[in-house]
């Protein structure tokens, strides 16, 4: 499935955060967008996934434009993935994850056999049917993505958004989440996620978005755009960037 | 290893076995006990003669203790429902039926009618209309203000509950202290004395209109306690539901308070103890908040009517045991909620 933004501006109140963003996604693809905190990935991401409606531009997914797509629909095709968080009740991993299958429930009745046995495979699919009986507010932050990750593929929607899905992990969890979403992309997903540190774009992303100043700086292969130029205008620091033996690139800083 | 509150098939089974034997216990304590066989022979008909019923004890199972005991329980279930409701749809554990003020709107509404000697019917039917008209104005306010939706509701409601407080206590102020007064003031305590059949007949219809759509909504009311965004991309539309469970769980509030008065505490204690058996999915915390209220409020008011001579109202006993035992569960384990 492919998204497509065009010319889009978004403003809280007068207070304007997205300036005329234009890109592409095509399916299968891993993009990874860029910036640093308050350059508007989030509201972004609220644009891509029908939450906010933008002042002026478009956004299609498949020649559609999603708000005039019904929220039951949509929720079928662009899944969203809140940074992990600590909601008000309890519930077990299972319950989490079976609450992506709402779409396909009528309004007035509850997830049946079909609807429980596609959150176990979700649950599968991300390696944690161990957990399912577990409290959601008892797991890691780590065991917690995973789970809302798990969450947007019952959903079955062929777009996942993923609001900075590595914040507050710790090392291992950050990779280990980033290759789940990489496996996603691989298989029948488009992943679009957002992240600030360089090395995660050059480690996961098949193209890379850079925000700054809610306008678009730089889009395409991280190789190829993502210099240590931009990365200072990025984050205002100078930055090496080294190639490995394996011909892996990493991010190294300056330090003066 | 800590695993989320459990599934616990038999708490729904045991919940309505033990409804029943207190249904029946219930016609068999009181000033006049009915065992199980006389029950039999006073609802069916009198030519079938089925024990050796005496028409006062007809009368009193039809006219005074059938209407009370139905009554209590729906009055428990309600109340039960709408907290664990209303906890539900502002991601707030602490909220409870008078949390947005429908209560203290419907006590406004009896204390005034009760000022101007309206008939008890008349009085059923302003507290439930002033109960209903609060929750219009404070969601009118909640939509109007700028800010956080959920949180501008929930300070309105404060705001319009306090307002309608000082409403009720300046009628009290002005009520003739010899006989109004002590009419409103008891009222205000809560009790199940007067029930009538024809009370029962009142409520039934906003109860049952209220109570079914949020037994319907219950799996979406699951998604509510996560946030908006959540909800919304899985595809609830989060306005419309929430709006939808609000007004149920408030028509089924004032109609409670209308005929029971104030009785505190069954909406907080109750879906407590339940997500406490059966855990936060509301597809079974719902039907166990309902039925454990019905039994709660049944059994409280068994013991409103039975510990002493004079009626205890049950405002007051649901506040003795309910506190406590808040208390002692929010500190027996350290759990999450």
């Amino acid at each position: 499935m492919s998204i497509e933004v065009r010319n889009l501006s978004f403003a809280y109140e007068d207070h304007g955060v997205l300036h005329d963003v234009s890109f592409t996604v095509s399916d299968g693809e891993l993009l990874a967008v860029l910036g640093p905190n308050g350059v508007g990935k989030s509201t972004l991401f609220y644009c891509l996934s029908g939450l906010h409606r933008p002042r002026q531009g478009t956004v299609t997914l498949d020649g559609r434009v999603i708000w005039d797509i019904a929220p039951k629909r949509l929720a079928r095709q662009i899944a969203y993935v809140p940074q992990s968080h600590d909601p008000t009740f309890n519930y077990s991993v299972a319950d989490m994850v079976l609450m992506g299958t709402t779409a396909r429930v009528g309004g007035f009745s509850t997830p049946g056999p079909e609807e429980v046995a596609i959150a176990r495979d979700a649950l599968d699919r991300v390696g944690i049917s161990h957990l399912a009986r577990r409290g959601y507010q008892q797991i890691s932050g780590g065991e917690r993505q995973l789970t809302l990750i798990a969450r947007a593929l019952a959903q079955q929607a062929g777009v996942v958004v993923m609001d900075e899905p590595t914040a507050n992990l710790d090392f291992g969890n950050q990779l280990r989440i980033l290759s789940t979403a990489k496996e996603l992309a691989g298989r029948e997903h488009t992943v679009i996620l957002s992240t600030h540190n360089p090395d995660h774009v050059f480690w996961f992303a098949d193209r890379v978005l850079a925000l700054s100043g809610g306008r678009v700086v730089a889009d395409g292969p991280p190789r190829s755009v993502l210099t240590p130029d931009l990365i200072e205008t990025l984050y205002g620091v100078r930055v090496r960037l080294i190639e490995t033996e394996e011909g892996r690139v990493s991010c190294q800083p300056t330090l003066t | 290893m800590k695993r989320a509150p459990g599934r616990r098939g038999w708490v729904m089974p045991a919940l309505a076995t033990l409804l029943v034997a207190a249904i029946l216990g219930s016609f068999a304590i009181g000033r006049f006990p009915i065992g199980p066989y006389e029950l039999l022979g006073a609802v069916a008909p009198r030519s079938w003669g089925i024990g050796e019923v005496t028409d006062q004890m007809r009368a009193i199972v039809l006219n005074v203790r059938v209407p009370r005991i139905l009554l209590a329980c729906l009055v428990g279930c309600c109340l039960s429902g709408a907290g664990a409701s209303y906890q539900g749809v502002f991601r707030n554990p602490m909220a409870s039926p008078d949390f947005l003020g429908a209560s203290s709107g419907a006590a406004t509404g009896a204390a005034l009618a009760l000022l101007l000697q309206f008939p008890a019917q008349v009085v059923m039917l302003v507290a439930f209309a002033s109960g209903l008209a609060t929750i219009g104005i404070v969601m009118a306010i909640g939509q109007a203000a700028p800010g956080h939706r959920l949180l501008r509701i929930i300070l309105a409601g404060i705001m319009v509950s306090s307002l309608f407080n000082a409403a009720t206590s300046f009628i009290k102020l002005v009520a003739d202290p010899t006989d109004i007064l002590p009419e409103i003031t008891y009222w205000l305590m809560g009790s199940l004395a007067k029930t009538r059949l024809d009370t029962v007949a009142f409520v039934l219809v906003p109860m049952v209109v209220g109570l079914v759509p949020l037994v319907l909504l219950r799996w979406r009311v699951n998604l509510l306690t996560l946030s908006d965004a959540e909800a919304r991309t899985m595809g609830v539309d989060v306005s419309r539901v929430r709006w939808v469970v609000i007004v149920c769980a408030t028509l089924v509030t004032a109609a409670c308070v209308s005929v029971s008065g104030l009785i505190g505490w069954v909406g907080l204690v109750v879906p407590h103890l339940a997500r406490r058996l059966v855990g936060n999915d509301y597809r079974r915390l719902l039907p166990v908040s309902m039925v454990g209220g019905a039994v709660f409020l049944l059994l409280v008011d068994d013991v409103s009517r039975n510990l002493l001579a004079t009626e205890i109202p049950l405002g007051i006993l649901t506040a003795v045991i309910g506190a406590p035992f808040f208390l002692w569960m929010i500190t027996r384990r350290n759990e999450a909620i």
